[in-house]
Parts: C-alpha cells; sequence; structure tokens
C-alpha cells in the first residue's frame, strides 16, 4: 500500500515537472517561430493562457464513447511513456516504473494513445478527421522504421534493452552515445522530425487542409486533456531522446538545457520548411534516415 | 472551500484573464473583408502578441469573425456554425456591411443588421478596416472580456426564439436540426 | 478400452448422427453437434492425460496414437476454439442450406486435427492431414462462390503439400522401415546428407502451405475469405497452426542436425518476414473485410513462421504463444465480421459504417482483438511481439527485426481500417435498423476477448503448457528464465513486469476518464454524427461523408514498387509456359508413320551410339 502512494506520488510529481516544462516548450515554439517571422509573438507563457482557457470551456459536446474516450487514452501513452522514461540519472527524486519496462514496450505504448484518439476521431464522422488518421498513421509507418533501426543498433552494441542500462553505460564510461554511436543519433533525430509532427511533416493536423485533422471536432475539455497530453508526450518524448543519446541529466536544470537543445531541431527545421504530401514524407523516412540506420546497425555489428 | 465566494471570485478573475488572452478566432470570410485577416495576423500587425490566433474549426473557436457582407444562403451556414462554438463564444462583426448593409444596403439578397440574426459583441467600422482597427476591435473584445460584458451568447439563448424568427424569415428553406442547449 | 478410442468414436459418432439427424430435426442437429464437440472436449481433458497412447496395428502395419505435452498446446487451440465457434455456428448458420454437410465437414476437420495431433506414426499423419485438407476444402467450396479460384487453389496447393509429405514418408520408411516418429527422429541424424537436406524441404512444403508461407500463401486470402466465416475463425485459427505444429517438429528434430543449419534457418525466417511484409500490405489495399482479414492472417503467420525458424527458446516460446494468440485474436475478428454480415448481408467497408451504437458488444470484442492483433500492451498480442522482437535481437538477426517491425508497424493501418469502416463514422441512415447479434454469436466473442485481456496481463497462463511441451521437444524449462507469472525477461536480464505497468495504465486511463465525465457533466452533450463542422454545411440524411474510397492511397502510392510483383502471376506464368511447352510437345505425334519410323531410327542409333556408357 505505502508502496503504492510513494509511485502514486512519483507519478503526480513527474506528471506535473513534465507539464509545465512542454506546455513552456509549445510557447518557447510559437515566441521563436514568431521571432524567425520578424514578428513581435505571443509572450512565453501564451500556452499556459490557452490550456486554461481550453478548461474554463463551458460546455462541449460528442459524437459518442469513443470520442469521449479518446483524449484518456492519448493521456495514458502520455503518462506511461513518462512513467517508464527516467528522468534523471540514477532515478533520483522520480520514483517511476523505469525498472519495469524497456524500450520496446515504450515503442508500443507510444502508438497506445494516437490509435485510441484515431478511434475517437473515427467516430466524430468528420471526413477529415479520418483523412488525418490515416496520414498519420501512414506517416507513421515510415518513421518508425529508422527510429527501430537506431534503437536495435544501440541494443546490440550494449547489449541491454533497457534505457537505465543504456544511461549508465553513458555514466560510466563518460561518453555520449551520440558521439560513440553518431550515426543512431542521426537517423533517431530524423525520425523525430516526423515524431513531432511539425512542418514538413504536418500533413496530419494540417490545418489549412484538413481543418486540424484528427482534432477537428473536439473543443473545450477534450482539447484541454489533448493539448496537456500532447505537452507531457513532448517532454517525455525529448527526456527519452536525452536518456539514450545524450548521458541522461542530473539535475532538473541540466535535463531542461538539454532537452531544449534538442527540442531546437525539429523546431527550426520546422519553421524553415513547407510540407509534404504524405507519399513523400513517407519514402522520404525510408530514404537518408533509413540509410542512416541501417550504417548505425552495421557499425553496431561490426565494431 | 471550492463553494466559498471569495475562491469563486479568484477562479473567475483567472478565467477571464485565460479568455481575455487567448482568442482563437474563426475568421468566417464571407466578403472582400477576408483580405484584411492576413496582414492582421503576419508580421506587420502581428495579432498574436495579444493571444489571438487563428482556429480550424467552431469546435475550437472562441471568436467567430464576421469579415463583410452576408447574403442570406451564408446567413444559414454562419448561423450554423455559430450554433457549433463552445461557450463562451463572441462574435465580431467586422466592416460597415456587418452593421447597415454597407454599400448593398439595396441588395435584394443580403442582409442589412447582423445583430437582428446574432448577437455581436464588436463591431469594426469602416469600408475596409485597416488591421489598426481590427487589432483595436480585438482589444475593445478583450476589454469586455474583462468585464464579463460579453455576454452575446447568453443574450443569444435568453431570446433564441426572436432571433429564430428574424432567421427565418430572411432564410427561405430552413433544413436545420433544432438547437438544442 | 481405451479412453483414445472412445474419444475417437465419440467423435466420428457423434459428426455422423449429426449428419443424419439434419434429416430428422434442425433442433437436434444441433444439439448433437454441440454437444459432440464438447463431450469430446471434457472426455479430453478430464480422462485423458499427457503420455497416454495406444497401439495397433492395421493390415501388419503398426499404428500408434497418443497425446504428448507438445500436443496439448495445439489441443487448447482446436478444442478451444472448436467449443466456442460451434455456439457461434449454431446461430450463424441458422437458415442455410445443407446443414448437415456443413456440421459433418466440421466436425470432421476437428476431429483430423486432433488425430493430428495425437498421432505417433507417419500413416495416420498423413491420412488426418488429407482428411483435415478435404475437410476443410468441402467448406471452401460450401458458399459456392469462386468454386473455381479459391477451391481449385486451396486443393491444389494442398495436394502439392500432401504429396511432398508422402514422398517424404516413403523416403524415411525406405531407410528405417519403421513408421513412427519417434524413430524418425531418433534415426534422423545418422541419415545420408541427401536425406538430411531433402526430408526437411520435402516436410516443410507440406506444412508450408498449410501455414500459408510465402511462395505457399496464394490459396490462403481467397479459401479464408470465401468459407462460412463461422468455420474461417477455425480454418484460420486452428487449421494453419496444424502447419505450424509440423514446421516445429521439423526445426527441432531435423533441421538441428543438418550440416550447416544457419542458411536454412536465415532463409524461413526471411521467407516468414516476407511473408508478413506482404501480407500486411495487401491487407492495408483491400476494401472487403473478409479479404483484409485473410491477409492479416496470413501476416500474422509469417511472424509465428520467422519464430519458429530462428529457434531460440525465446523465439519459440514467442511463435507458440502468438499461436495461441492467433487463434484467440483471428477467431474473434472473423466471428466479428461474420456478425456483421449476417446482420447486415454485406462485408465492404465502403457500404457499412457506423455500427458502434447498434452493436457495441461486437464492437468492444473486435476492439480488443484489434489491441491484440496490434500487438499493443495490456493484451496478449504484446506479450507475443515483445518475445519475438527480443529472441530476434539477442539471436543477431539485426534486418529480420527491422522487417517484422514494419510488418508490424504497418499492422497498425489495416487494424484502424477494420475497426474505422464498420463500426466508426458516419451513422446512415440506412443501417438505422441493425441490431446486436444474437446472443449465440456474442458470447463466444466477448469470452475470446476477455481471455486476450487476461493473457495479456498473466501470460504465466498459457506459457506454463507451453512451457511443458517445449521440455518434450528437448528444451530446457524456461520458467523463471523467460518468464514468470507476469513478468517476461530476455537473454539479457532486461524484463517487462507486466503487472504494474498495466496498472498504471488502467489507474491512468480511469483518472482521466473520469476527469472528463465529471468535468462539466451537464454542459457536455451529445451530437449525432451529422452535426459535425463542415463549413457551416449541414449534410442531408442521404449524403454520405464517411470517407472510406482509397483509404490507404498516399501510403499505397508509397509502397507499390513493391507490390506489383504478385506471387499469383507467377504461378499463372508458370501455368501458360508449361501450357505452351506441351503444347509444343504434343507435335512430336504428327500422325504420319513417316515419322515415327524416323524416330526409331535415331533411337536405336542414340542406343548404338551410346552403348557402353548406357550398359557397360
Amino acid at each position: 500500500m505505502k508502496e503504492i502512494l510513494y509511485y502514486t506520488w512519483g507519478a503526480i510529481v513527474s506528471f506535473v515537472v513534465a507539464f509545465s516544462v512542454g506546455i513552456t516548450y509549445m510557447g518557447l515554439n510559437r515566441k521563436i517561430t514568431a521571432r524567425v517571422q520578424n514578428r513581435y509573438g505571443p509572450p512565453w507563457y501564451q500556452n499556459f493562457i490557452d490550456v486554461i482557457k481550453l478548461s474554463s470551456k463551458k460546455t462541449s459536446i460528442h459524437h459518442g464513447v469513443m470520442q469521449h474516450m479518446g483524449p484518456a487514452f492519448i493521456m495514458v501513452t502520455s503518462v506511461v511513456s513518462l512513467l517508464v522514461i527516467p528522468i534523471l540519472n540514477g532515478n533520483k527524486f522520480f520514483p517511476n516504473l523505469n525498472f519495469q519496462g524497456d524500450l520496446i514496450f515504450l515503442l508500443y505504448i507510444m502508438v497506445f494513445g494516437p490509435l485510441g484518439m484515431a478511434l475517437g476521431a473515427g467516430q466524430t464522422g468528420n471526413p477529415n478527421s479520418a483523412i488525418g488518421v490515416t496520414r498519420g498513421l501512414s506517416q507513421m509507418a515510415g518513421f518508425e522504421i529508422p527510429w527501430v533501426m537506431a534503437l536495435v543498433a544501440l541494443m546490440i552494441q550494449y547489449k541491454t534493452t533497457s534505457i537505465v542500462d543504456l544511461m549508465n553505460v553513458q555514466v560510466e564510461s563518460g561518453r555520449w552515445l551520440m558521439f560513440s554511436s553518431p550515426f543512431a543519433f542521426l537517423a533517431a533525430v530524423m525520425a523525430m522530425l516526423g515524431m513531432f509532427r511539425y512542418a514538413p511533416f504536418d500533413i496530419v493536423g494540417a490545418p489549412q487542409e484538413l481543418a486540424s485533422g484528427p482534432m477537428s471536432e473536439n473543443g473545450g475539455k477534450y482539447l484541454f486533456v489533448m493539448m496537456s497530453a500532447g505537452s507531457v508526450f513532448a517532454f517525455a518524448k525529448l527526456t527519452l531522446y536525452v536518456d539514450i543519446f545524450m548521458g541522461g541529466a542530473d539535475n532538473l536544470i541540466i535535463l531542461v538545457v538539454k532537452t531544449f537543445a534538442l527540442y531546437l531541431i525539429p523546431m527550426l527545421y520546422g519553421i524553415t520548411s513547407p510540407r509534404y504530401r504524405t507519399e513523400q514524407s513517407v519514402r522520404w523516412f525510408w530514404g537518408w534516415p533509413s540509410f542512416f540506420g541501417l550504417l548505425a546497425i552495421l557499425q553496431a555489428a561490426l565494431f | 472551500m471550492i463553494n466559498d465566494k471569495n475562491s469563486q471570485k479568484i477562479v473567475d478573475i483567472i478565467q477571464n484573464f485565460a479568455r481575455q488572452h487567448s482568442i482563437w478566432v474563426l475568421a468566417y470570410g464571407t466578403g472582400c473583408g477576408a483580405i484584411e485577416i492576413p496582414p492582421t495576423m503576419t508580421s506587420r500587425y502581428d495579432a498574436e502578441r495579444l493571444g489571438v490566433r487563428g482556429a480550424a474549426t467552431p469546435r475550437q473557436a472562441d471568436v467567430l469573425l464576421i469579415t463583410g457582407y452576408l447574403t442570406t444562403k451564408t446567413l444559414k451556414r454562419v448561423i450554423r456554425v455559430y450554433e457549433q462554438m463552445q461557450d463562451p463564444k463572441y462574435v465580431i462583426g467586422f466592416g460597415s456591411c456587418t452593421i447597415n448593409g454597407g454599400m448593398y444596403w439595396d441588395s435584394y439578397n443580403t442582409i442589412k443588421a447582423l445583430d437582428r440574426y446574432m448577437p455581436v459583441d464588436v463591431y469594426i467600422n469602416g469600408c475596409m478596416p485597416r488591421p489598426e482597427s481590427v487589432l483595436s476591435g480585438f482589444a475593445k473584445l478583450q476589454e469586455l472580456i474583462q468585464a464579463g460584458k460579453a455576454d452575446g451568447a447568453k443574450k443569444y439563448k435568453e431570446n433564441l426564439e426572436w432571433y429564430r424568427t428574424n432567421q427565418k424569415k430572411v432564410i427561405p428553406n430552413w433544413h436545420m436540426p433544432e438547437y438544442n442547449w | 478400452m481405451n479412453m483414445i478410442y472412445i474419444l475417437f468414436s465419440l467423435m466420428f459418432g457423434g459428426a455422423i448422427l449429426t449428419f443424419l439427424a439434419h434429416k430428422v430435426s434442425g433442433l437436434l442437429r444441433d444439439i448433437l453437434f454441440v454437444l459432440t464437440i464438447l463431450a469430446s472436449t471434457v472426455l479430453f481433458y478430464t480422462k485423458i492425460h499427457t503420455g497416454d497412447a495406444v497401439d495397433f496395428s492395421i493390415s501388419g502395419l503398426p499404428l500408434q496414437w497418443g497425446i504428448n505435452a507438445y500436443g496439448r498446446i495445439f489441443s487448447l487451440i482446436v478444442l478451444g476454439l472448436g467449443v466456442m465457434a460451434s455456439f457461434y455456428s449454431v446461430s450463424y448458420m441458422k437458415g442455410k442450406e445443407r446443414l448437415g454437410y456443413f456440421y459433418f465437414n466440421f466436425l470432421i476437420s476437428l476431429i483430423s486435427m486432433m488425430g493430428i495431433l495425437m498421432s505417433h506414426d507417419l500413416v495416420s499423419f498423413f491420412i488426418f492431414w488429407e482428411m483435415m485438407t478435404w475437410s476443410s476444402y468441402f467448406i471452401v467450396i460450401y458458399n459456392g462462390k469462386h468454386v473455381q479460384r479459391s477451391g481449385i487453389n486451396y486443393i491444389l496447393f494442398s495436394a502439392l503439400g500432401a504429396y511432398a509429405m508422402l514422398m517424404a514418408i516413403v523416403m524415411v520408411y525406405a531407410h528405417t522401415q519403421s513408421l513412427m516418429i519417434q524413430d524418425m527422429m531418433q534415426a534422423f541424424p545418422f541419415f545420408p546428407v541427401a536425406y538430411k537436406v531433402w526430408l526437411p524441404i520435402l516436410f516443410l512444403t507440406a506444412f508450408g502451405v498449410k501455414a500459408a508461407m510465402m511462395p505457399l500463401h496464394v490459396w490462403a486470402p481467397d479459401a479464408y475469405s470465401d468459407s462460412p466465416m463461422a468455420y474461417t475463425s477455425v480454418f484460420s485459427g486452428a487449421l494453419s497452426k496444424m502447419g505450424i505444429y509440423g514446421m516445429i517438429i521439423v526445426f527441432v528434430t531435423m533441421v538441428n542436425y543438418l550440416p550447416d543449419d544457419t542458411w536454412f534457418r536465415e532463409t524461413i525466417a526471411w521467407l516468414g518476414a516476407i511473408t508478413a511484409i506482404m501480407g500486411t500490405l495487401w491487407a492495408i489495399a483491400q476494401d472487403d473485410a473478409r479479404k483484409l482479414l485473410a491477409w492479416s492472417s496470413v501476416a500474422q503467420l509469417g511472424y509465428i513462421i520467422t519464430g519458429v525458424a530462428v529457434g531460440t527458446p525465446l523465439a519459440m516460446l514467442s511463435a507458440l504463444f502468438l499461436s495461441v494468440m492467433h487463434a484467440l485474436f483471428k477467431g474473434t475478428l472473423f466471428m466479428a465480421v461474420g456478425a456483421i454480415e449476417k446482420q447486415t448481408g454485406t462485408t465492404k467497408f465502403n457500404e457499412v459504417t457506423g455500427l458502434i451504437r447498434k452493436m457495441p458488444w461486437t464492437f468492444i470484442s473486435s476492439l480488443l482483438a484489434i489491441i491484440a492483433l496490434a500487438g499493443i500492451p495490456p493484451l496478449g498480442g504484446f506479450v507475443g511481439k515483445w518475445m519475438l522482437y527480443e529472441s530476434l535481437i539477442n539471436s543477431n538477426h539485426y534486418i529480420l527485426v527491422i522487417a517484422i517491425f514494419f510488418a508490424s508497424t504497418s499492422a497498425f493501418l489495416y487494424c484502424y481500417k477494420f475497426l474505422f469502416g464498420f463500426f466508426l463514422g458516419q451513422e446512415e441512415k440506412e443501417w438505422e435498423q441493425v441490431k446486436e447479434a444474437p446472443a449465440l454469436m456474442v458470447l463466444p466473442m466477448l469470452i475470446m476477448a476477455t481471455l486476450l485481456l487476461v493473457f495479456g496481463v498473466f501470460p504465466g497462463i498459457v506459457l506454463n503448457p507451453i512451457d511443458l511441451g517445449m521440455q518434450t521437444l528437448g528444451f530446457s524449462t524456461t520458467a523463471g528464465t523467460f518468464w514468470s507469472m507476469s513478468g517476461l525477461f530476455n537473454e539479457w536480464g532486461n524484463q517487462v513486469m507486466l503487472q504494474p505497468l498495466v496498472y498504471a495504465i488502467g489507474g491512468t486511463f480511469l483518472f482521466f476518464l473520469i476527469l472528463l465525465t465529471v468535468k462539466g457533466f451537464k454542459e457536455t452533450r451529445y451530437v449525432t454524427t451529422k452535426d459535425i463542422s463542415s463549413s457551416g454545411e449541414v449534410p442531408l440524411e442521404h449524403e454520405n461523408l464517411t470517407f472510406s474510397e482509397g483509404f490507404y492511397q498516399p501510403f499505397l502510392r508509397a509502397v507499390w514498387p513493391v507490390m506489383k510483383r504478385r506471387m499469383m502471376s507467377y504461378y499463372q506464368g508458370f501455368g501458360q509456359g508449361m501450357e505452351a511447352f506441351f503444347d509444343y510437345l504434343r507435335r512430336v505425334y504428327s500422325g504420319n508413320g513417316q515419322t515415327y519410323a524416323i524416330y526409331v531410327l535415331v533411337f536405336v542409333v542414340i542406343l548404338l551410339l551410346f552403348k557402353n556408357s548406357l550398359f557397360g
């Protein structure tokens, strides 16, 4: 009983941290985008305001039970992947479940929510939602390949599938995997561009084309939960990248610095890019990123 | 504690602040006025610094921006969009056409005064209103929200029958699901 | 009298009685049909114990029937799915014609599967194998649809497999003078090298046909989708597993003794992976649910074949576990399609939409089955997938694991298509009157879907009998090293503890579901699917806004270069080539006496010329 309370407390603390950092990143993204476009832009805390406003919407509608549950599904992905990913080196301060699951579990729990939300989007009956979902799933089939290649390369090189072990390897050798497995890092970062769904891979929720796609029928509290889940998940993903490629972090400040540096990559790449069509983006991921992934596997297998 | 009057007041202040500074606009580009929206949103006038941002669908939007004249055909769609939006919601009438019909004052198929058909919180005058005046319109709306006076949606709910009669008077083929609150 | 005799007499007697009862009364026939399967299941699990065997001989051939722990794993699939499908078919087949014929063949195919699992000698194995082929063939052509294409393809490939097996059996008998499988296994290490290579190839051809392995799979999509759905759940869930049953025996007892088994294993593993990829891609392209599930069956068996071929203890565990799971979820899904077919009369995605509120129980069971199929955590499919990936990574199959992963990621596409096509999307007026399927059809689906959830949290329940079976095959026990009641471990000592994770998933889900429900409960309202934000337009009742045509067109455009080459066209090309060749050969018979005289002369000359080398 005491243990369950302890873990629940850990989950709540990590959730609050991830939520605030994730929302701040989203706000900073808008600010930086504005500065690149020579605008003044909204304040960095703009997304906090947006989230509070969405939660204070009085009415909301749903088209049925699946749409009602959709945001809860996506929240499961965010929270459980946050729990499985170790936040700090040595599991300090955040008592999570990261000794219970490994990378392959993480890969699968990461698609749990999007699929659940896709079901919710499907129930709305809005053709835009369904089109967005098919695009998203196609794109996922694209970027998962380089991403898995990068992970497999790390797994076979260090003979572990656990994230904690990969972090320990870096702490012991004092060398980031980003430098010792550069190709894996390249492939993973390229996959990350698709994972964040910023331009040029924003076909899923393209507002001008699909009226924000899967989210087009969600407003008020549903959008509130979705937006929170999105920010928590963004932080979880960035933390995962920092954990397995950049040596993890000893305290929260280092973690924030590293994750933000990483977050700049999809952000800046996105600001300056137009948009790919679905088959173009799928093929892009099976092109150079997968090639780097293969190189990573070769490097891991041969050296 | 939650039902305490003072804490309710604090919650109200926070909520009004959030509503005031996060305005997601569904720009319903009905007429020529839609051309003024891009400069308002982009680098020159940058409405995003006020928290104004475009919304893709009525479900997500807070503000319905009606840019210009409304033919009776379009009015039906606009009413539909307005009714699909979630509370609290506001309407901005943009340009002279929404106030008195503007240059279409004697047209046989445009409506003259928008607020006979739906509650308008803020009018922006001009033909065309420049982006500056659009921004000042948003600022005015923010003021109203902060003071809790932007209650068009409430008015619509209360006087639904009056609005319905007016709407049905000008729209000949009314095939719409009845609005259930 | 031995219990094994009683079991077989019960089943055969039940089959014949069911067939005869059809003439008397429909109710009696249904009761006899269900009772036969129930009684034999109860008898099998209460009275027949692992290690029981009977010896007898027919016209001098010594035969042996018995059951070991390995066969018992598959008996779980056959009898468990059989019981569920029998209840289901009673309701599903109501009102159709020639039911005596259908039930008889249904029972015969169950008997023959049990017979395969219980034969200890090659002759009865072969006989039961043929019985299984024929009984399933009769059901494939039961509907009378596409008999030419699906029926002939199926029987042709099955015959190919059967001849291969017969040849292998004759080779074994010629060498060992015994027909016992046990003798063959013991003698195999001492066979000549040519035998060692050819025996597994011949056996794998036979088993590969049933398991729909890559070049031999072309019959599967048509046969699966053309037989009645009540039987397809058994066809795809249990009957195809007989191929896996045989393959595992071949790999464990024969391939291990090959002089160089790596190449052999790699080839079969890659064939499995290619089967998985191509099956998945073709499943994505289908617009008919039955075809989609049929291709998906092919793909899922591809994973299992890969696991079998890799052959490490973990891979074998995963293959066997996936077999059980595949029987459960594919059985459920085919039953769900059958339920929809019965209630609406069609199985096309672009005809039926929005059934979720009309058939909620069917939706819930197919949702659980789809989650399991996709391999998403709290359900059983994840355990199998996890073990497969870990075994591939642990045994240095780096590219293979990527291929398998690609197939399994792409599987999400057709998973979504299945759920969206039938249950979600616009609710059409055309399907307003549709009712939930009868309870007798829904209950089997729900039970199987619940089992998937239970096995996903406590895989130990299934892994325990699998472990016992693998010990029979000569593996050492894997309990504790690779799995515990609700934990999984790989060779490097990494683990997934399912219970805490499942509690975290469930807790988070419940918390946010309650939050979403309670928050603004009074202000949340349900709107119909016509009330969507479509630029203010009100869709009229006859306007269908569901997006179901060309569902994955962009994705298919991206992968089209791979899908252009179809195995079927190669077979057709081969057939045409052979036809042309024989047509050319036919011209030898010109009908002219002079030509025949020249043939005789040429033959004599050849004989004389090569006299020494031929007869010397």
